[in-house]
């Protein structure tokens, strides 16, 4: 069968819009593809939300504290390596984050700075660490009462490597998945074409480019701080916060990761955004394939971008002060040229509620 | 990342994090007597469903996949592990041994084969609804089911529904009046149909799309309507007492067989109406049930129960001796109490009873295996819904109106 058409389909789920752009030979094969796709979109969802009253992942929040609640073997593979890069992160990445995502506001409420104690009572019950897990049984159970699992855009991730998968097995051989801007899958590649076109913006500002990514056969995740924060005498909160410290992450605009599975990119980009680029570049080593870009910062102030085995040209766009390669890898500024804005083909990927 | 590979990165994972896991008893409740091996009937999209449901018992593992299409065993690998025995024959999988009770997962021409099959090997049966395609299908599992002592629970998992089973407490309470009217929907906006990996194969296409062929498919009244109808039947205590319905492929005219909108009105022995509707045209109604009773309404959703008061049934908070003996107090103005109308009351059950009621059908079937306790859907609950389907698709395809005079003298299987 010649696939040679462009088509597109969307669906609101897991908090945000997924858009899914794929060659086919008709628009009804097109549709059976959308529909198989975001079905899975949709179960994963139910699954792994952890808002949703009947989802297993609130099935286990609400009983672990209490006794091990076993799970089927996706949702406990899926756990695990979320507490995996928990773990290999230090922290920075934390799928129990969940309670002080909410204390801060940043879920639902209005956005506010907690008190010390506070903030003290709610770390208690947030770290990796108080959670078991028992693969013999496939169990979860909470050591300390309080905690809850919010694997947060980590499910966002897992559907997209998902839906790709799905759409490899169909045979379908050039698609662009595109969850909420912030996950983002190139399957193969348009025709003729080295990649699906994906700009990294300037933070906060999706009208310039900061670099253009063909992206094929590989993901990328964007967390950024502009998309959702609040200042307060003179400060500014950014909702991205260090599971650590329970305070939300300062001197970081935006980071973007590449690398071949969605789910490890949105990982990654969490942990290069709370642990800057010195601290996250070992992770990012042992993940094969992996390349990122910081955008360091503050709002409105000076930025300084570092990349790390990124290709692609860095754009240097006003107000960036001061700009790095951890490996040099950039050519030099002066031979850098400015890419045609093509809007009707390119995707414009941006930070996200992580 | 497709499945596999995700099972190789966390099998790197499991060493790091079990380490902690020292002071860890999960699971532990669990006894290697209690262990259930289930083996399953079908392995595609409902099933593997399934398995992941039942998997999140603990102490369930799968010891048999059968199927007949080879790219089921893959898929249903993936999720009970490499090493899961395949079957590509029922009987082989009903002549192993280290299987104690079979899912029937299959399309609904063959439920009765595949579960009469299960019974006679002496095991025991969570069979997919409906019941079966034919009356006199639902008649041999109910047979089956009686001739081995075995349980059966039908896949009509919203009879396990914490709201619903609160719905149904609140009526037989009395507490909203007699329920007379039930208006039921599932309404999607799709084609209802699956990917064929090569549509020209004919074969394959009925296989995997089976739910548009007539042969084996009682349409989006078994698929779709069999858990309102069992909710209703339940409601009224009864089956129904005669059906007219109607539909028509009127616009997903690719080849399918069955109707892609159906329009079916049940009649009960009580006065009492059950209206269902199904279209996959249009999602705005969704999937609902909307009861509705002299004293008060409840609508339930696959998210919960709301429950509404009819204020013209609402009683004078003052005695009428008392209106005689002391007449009554004059005030600036009287607001009528209108409790609950408008956005209504949410139906509340225990936090320890609520959740998916697809897992809970799932474990309490598994229960009912642990402590020999017979199934809350059992092969009655089935039998009046699957009979209520049967005799309402003869109804759509007629055109006319049928009367369960036959089936409702015998009252039940």
């Amino acid at each position: 069968m010649t696939e040679n058409k462009l088509f597109s389909g969307s669906c609101q789920a897991m908090g945000t819009r997924v858009q899914i752009h794929l060659y086919a030979g008709d628009e009804n094969r097109a549709e059976l593809y959308f529909e198989m796709a975001f079905d899975e979109i949709r179960r994963i969802d139910r699954t792994l939300s952890h808002y949703q009253d009947r989802s297993e992942l609130t099935r286990i929040n609400r009983s672990a504290a209490r006794k091990a609640v076993t799970t089927d073997p996706e949702v406990f593979r899926f756990l695990e390596l979320g507490f995996e890069y928990s773990r290999r992160s230090g922290g920075a990445f934390d799928v129990t984050i969940g309670p002080l995502v909410r204390l801060w506001g940043f879920f639902h409420g209005s956005m506010q700075v907690p008190s010390d104690d506070d903030l003290r009572q709610t770390l208690g019950t947030v770290g990796w660490q108080r959670v078991a897990l028992d693969p013999a049984w496939r169990s979860i159970q909470f050591l300390t009462p309080g905690v809850e699992l919010d694997p947060g855009a980590l499910g966002k991730g897992y559907a997209v490597d998902r839906v790709v998968s799905l759409l490899r097995d169909e045979g379908v051989h050039a698609a662009l998945i595109d969850a909420g801007s912030s996950s983002i899958y190139g399957l193969g590649s348009p025709p003729g074409k080295p990649g699906w076109i994906v700009r990294v913006p300037y933070p906060g500002n999706p009208s310039r480019c900061l670099s253009t990514v063909n992206l094929r056969d590989n993901s990328l995740s964007t967390s950024g701080s502009y998309e959702k924060f609040f200042r307060l005498r003179g400060r500014t909160y950014c909702h991205i916060l260090d599971p650590r410290t329970g305070r939300p992450v300062g001197g970081m605009l935006q980071t973007t990761v590449i690398s071949p599975h969605a789910t490890d990119s949105e990982a990654l980009s969490t942990i290069a955004f709370v642990s800057g680029p010195r601290t996250s570049l070992e992770l990012l080593q042992e993940t094969s394939g992996a390349s990122a870009l910081w955008v360091l910062g503050e709002p409105g102030t000076g930025d300084q971008i570092q990349t790390w085995n990124w290709t692609e040209p860095v754009l240097a766009v006003g107000g960036l002060a001061y700009r790095s390669s951890i490996e040099a890898l950039l050519p030099e500024e002066s031979e850098i040229q400015e890419n045609a804005f093509q809007p009707s083909k390119e995707l414009v990927t941006k930070g996200n509620d992580k | 990342m497709n499945r596999r590979e995700f099972l190789g990165q966390a099998a790197t994972a499991v060493v790091a994090v079990s380490t902690l896991t020292s002071c860890h008893k999960g699971g532990s409740e669990v006894a290697p007597s209690d262990r259930v091996k289930l083996g399953i009937i079908g392995v595609g999209s409902r099933g593997q469903d399934l398995m992941q449901v039942f998997l999140r018992v603990p102490g369930v593992e799968f010891t048999g996949l059968c199927d007949v299409y080879e790219p089921r065993f893959t898929q249903g690998r993936k999720i009970t592990g490499e090493n899961t025995p395949i079957y590509r024959s029922y009987r082989q999988l009903l002549d192993a041994r280290d299987v104690d009770a079979v899912v029937v997962a299959t399309p609904l021409s063959m439920h009765a084969e595949h579960v009469g099959a299960s019974l006679d090997s002496g095991r025991h049966v969570y069979g997919e609804k409906s019941m079966a395609l034919t009356v006199e299908g639902c008649d041999e599992i109910v047979s089956a089911v009686k001739r081995n002592g075995k349980h059966y629970q039908v896949g009509l998992q919203y009879q396990y529904a914490p709201e619903y089973r609160e719905a149904l407490r609140i009526i037989r309470s009395g507490k909203i009046g007699r329920v007379l009217q039930i208006h039921a929907y599932w309404h999607r906006n799709n084609s209802w149909r699956r990917a064929v990996p090569d549509p020209k194969d004919a074969q394959l296409e009925q296989l995997i799309n089976w739910r548009l062929y007539r042969k084996y498919s009682g349409g989006l009244l078994a698929e779709l309507g069999s858990h309102h109808l069992g909710y209703a039947n339940e409601v009224f205590g009864s089956l129904p007492e005669s059906v007219t319905g109607s539909g028509g492929i009127d616009y997903w005219k690719d080849g399918r067989e069955v109707p892609d909108n159906i329009q079916v009105t049940y009649r009960y022995p009580g006065g009492q109406t059950l209206f269902f509707s199904a279209v996959t045209t249009n999602r705005l109604e969704g999937c609902q049930i909307r009861i509705f009773a002299t004293g008060g309404s409840i609508v339930l959703t696959q998210d919960g129960g709301t429950l509404y008061y009819e204020p013209s049934t609402e009683q004078s908070a003052v005695p009428q001796e008392s209106i005689i003996e002391h007449g009554i107090i004059t005030a600036a103005s009287y607001k009528a109490e209108e409790p609950y109308r408008g956005k209504g009351k949410k139906l509340e059950v225990p936090s320890d009873t609520s959740g998916n009621p697809e897992y809970l059908a799932c474990n309490s079937f598994i229960d009912c295996l642990r402590q020999n306790r017979h199934p809350e859907a059992d092969e009655n609950v089935a039998w009046k819904a699957g009979v209520s389907v049967a005799l309402g698709n003869q109804a759509i395809d007629g055109g006319n109106k049928i009367v369960f005079s036959d089936q409702q003298s015998r009252g039940t299987a």
